[in-house]
């Protein structure tokens, strides 16, 4: 029943997915006009739907499995996906600005993709680590890497509308991409929201070090590094920004570096490197 | 059936030597729809005076054919105007009915305009429309066709593009802008050299919110002259860049043989204006502006032809708008016509039933005293009646209201012969207030 219902819920996205990515394609061409907005709607509201479903997902697999679904990396992809689902319903409520799921939903199909595509749901985390700690500092962490992703989206909306406006034979006039000033606004605003929280996630992560006795611990390791780096990718841009004038182009490169630098963490850490963070 | 009847002519059919005799000034409009109704039995009338455009809306008495309604709005025009009838007949174009409804809604969606799309059309049916109603020249119909037009004009300009898009070179430049800053508010905008396009360009972006103008000229009067139109801050430019630091959108516009604002320089002063955006504008023939401007970040540099290709495409985009646009005008005309058809033959389907119901009334009146019913008798007998009348005008309103859902030509005949035969007083709806 619950794989049934997980499948549906990739099914919701990759719909979404598609439904999103069609309304940025079909732009304001004139003969679209009319269906855009119902396609606008169907990919909403179907990103709506399938948030609330993998949101029901989180309490079945911790009924399921007695404790926070977070002990495999299967299980913690889909929560992945859910984080980055929920911040961009965050900003669609403050802004309006669903263009943003265009960049962002594919992201989160794929995670489920792979979350329902290797699903194991077997608790690969040692015993004494499964704890409110790591409910905290996943938690933070994710939220962090979905903020950036948002970031990510609108330096991609950014540089769409630069090139729009600098190749001048399109029609500017649609109401999908905001203006330069508002993606690059909200571009960084959603870096300084990712930093403030990796930055919590990671001392909340040093604190829980602290108790762990049964599990050896070692500073040294990849995924703490490439987190250092990552979060040093995005506070130099912060500075740079304040202190230099760094905005528009080169933020919108920053924040496709730093996803980079956040899948490279995630993921790459993940699959192909030996880790103390790895749920192996 | 009330024919409506539309006369008119526009900048479509006729040269402004015709549009000029057959206009109407303000002054001349109430008097002119009262004369029309008054000399020429019209029931209804509105008349629309624009530059491109001369209109007649009428509406006759029922008892007249298309063409007879026609031949008045046609005398009426040539007599007001002293035109001679060959010339009418050249320029002008008359519709009927569902074809004259379908015309009214096109000139208030300004699918009819020589710019599709643009706003003032609307205005200027509604203030002709309402000079006519103050007058009592609009009566029961014409208030519910111009209603809907108005209504269908709304429609038509939110569901379709056909009236967004700028097109003239001043609103694309301050489209752009706001596709770059988001908001004007608190931004400068920097004037170099003078011309009408550049202060018409400047006027628009400080009515939609810049707050700063800055006038650079080569001689400070012409600069103060221009300055004071915008409370600006005027400068003498010599050759001395520094006042763009502050600058966020540059009009340019002088009579300068070569570049004035080169790359090298610039890049300097976006340095040094932290790389905040700058959208520069430049009409000057020869160019003010040298071309790879546009290469350096956040700089944004659109010469006149750009902005003309903004312009073209946006018209190019309403055009095809306005075909779908015209899908709507013609539904609507579709449904309007059809609802006004059995608004009109609702009087004679209500006269019908009240004189039957009035014979029903006094025979059951009679009999009722002839045969002293009791109560309970005298209800059964009523409804009885009642029932009878109601299943013999059954198929008879059922048939009547099918011929003019149709669009059946014949209904006008069945109702005049119902108003014959039965001898009914039909009398028209009072206008809803």
């Amino acid at each position: 029943m619950i794989n049934f219902l997980f499948l549906l819920t990739l099914l919701i996205y990759l719909a979404a997915s598609i439904f999103q990515t069609l309304s940025l394609a079909l732009g304001n061409r004139t003969e679209a006009v009319a269906i855009r907005s119902t396609i606008e709607r169907i990919a909403f509201w179907g990103t709506a739907i399938g948030f609330a479903f993998l949101t029901l997902f989180i309490p079945l697999w911790w009924l399921q499995q007695g404790h926070f679904p977070m002990t495999h990396w299967t299980d913690s992809i889909a929560f992945f996906a859910w984080a980055v689902t929920l911040i961009y319903l965050i900003i669609v409520r403050l802004t309006h600005l669903r263009t943003l799921g265009s960049f962002v939903m594919p992201v989160a199909f794929i995670a489920i993709l792979i979350s329902y595509s290797f699903a194991t749901h077997t608790a690969a985390l040692p015993e004494p680590l499964r704890n409110y700690w790591l409910l905290a500092h996943t938690t933070l962490i994710f939220l962090a890497y979905a903020a950036f992703i948002a970031a990510f989206g609108f330096g991609l909306m950014y540089l769409m509308t630069e090139r729009k406006i600098r190749k001048k034979t399109d029609t500017l006039f649609d109401n999908l991409l905001p203006s330069l000033g508002i993606s690059d606004e909200l571009g960084y605003r959603c870096t300084i929201l990712g930093v403030i929280l990796l930055t919590m996630g990671v001392i909340v992560g040093s604190l829980w070090t602290q108790y762990i006795q049964d599990v050896p611990w070692r500073w040294i390791d990849v995924k703490v590094i490439s987190t250092l780096m990552t979060w040093f990718i995005y506070v130099v841009q912060i500075g740079l920004r304040q202190f230099w004038g760094w905005h528009g182009r080169r933020a919108a490169y920053t924040a496709i570096i730093g996803f980079g630098a956040v899948l490279c963490t995630y993921a790459g850490v993940e699959l192909f490197l030996d880790s103390m963070h790895t749920y192996r | 059936m009330h024919p409506i009847v539309s006369i008119g002519t526009s900048h479509h059919v006729a040269p402004i030597e015709f549009r000029e005799k057959l206009a109407f000034s303000e002054a001349q409009l109430t008097e002119a729809v009262q004369h029309l109704r008054e000399a020429y039995q019209v029931q209804e009338a509105v008349i629309l005076s624009t530059c491109n455009r001369v209109e007649v809306y009428a509406v006759a008495n029922s008892m007249r054919t298309n063409d007879a309604a026609t031949k008045m709005l046609v005398d009426f025009l040539s007599h007001y105007h002293r035109i001679n009838l060959e010339s009418l007949k050249k320029w002008t174009y008359i519709h009927h009915n569902l074809e004259a409804i379908r015309h009214l809604f096109r000139v208030t969606a300004s699918l009819d305009s020589m710019v599709v799309g643009e706003s003032q059309i609307l205005g200027q049916v509604k203030a002709a429309y309402d000079t006519s109603r103050e007058g009592g020249g609009a009566g029961t119909i014409l208030n519910r066709l111009f209603t809907k037009a108005f209504s269908v004009g709304k429609r038509i300009r939110s569901e379709t593009t056909i009236a967004t898009g700028a097109v003239s070179i001043s609103y694309a430049a301050v489209e752009l802008a706001k596709k770059i800053f988001n908001t004007l508010e608190g931004k400068t905008v920097a004037i170099l050299g003078a011309g009408e396009m550049s202060e018409l360009t400047a006027k628009h972006l400080v009515s939609n919110g810049v707050s700063n103008v800055i006038v650079a000229n080569r001689t400070y009067e012409r600069a103060v002259k221009v300055a004071e139109k915008f409370n600006g801050t005027p400068l003498v430019y010599d050759n001395n860049l520094d006042f763009l630091i502050d600058a966020d959108i540059v009009i340019s516009s002088t009579n300068a043989p070569d570049y004035l604002i080169k790359r090298q320089p610039l890049a300097n002063i976006m340095r040094r204006r932290r790389h905040r955006y700058m959208f520069l504008i430049d009409i000057a023939v020869p160019r003010d502006i040298e071309p790879d401007i546009n290469k350096i970040d956040h700089a944004f540099l659109y010469n006149i032809d750009d902005l003309e290709a903004v312009v073209a495409s946006n018209l190019k985009d309403r055009q095809q708008e306005a075909t779908r646009a015209e899908q709507i005008v013609t539904e609507e005309a579709k449904r309007f016509y059809n609802q006004l058809q059995i608004f009109q033959v609702n009087p004679t389907i209500k006269a019908l039933h009240q004189q039957f119901r009035e014979i029903a009334d006094t025979e059951l009146q009679a009999c009722c005293n002839k045969a002293s019913f009791t109560d309970q008798q005298a209800a059964a007998v009523n409804a009885m009646t009642q029932a009878i009348i109601k299943k013999l005008l059954h198929d008879p309103m059922k048939n009547l209201r099918y011929a003019v859902n149709d669009g059946d030509a014949d209904h006008a005949q069945y109702l005049q012969a119902l108003q014959e035969l039965f001898a009914l007083d039909v009398k028209d709806e009072k206008p809803e207030s």
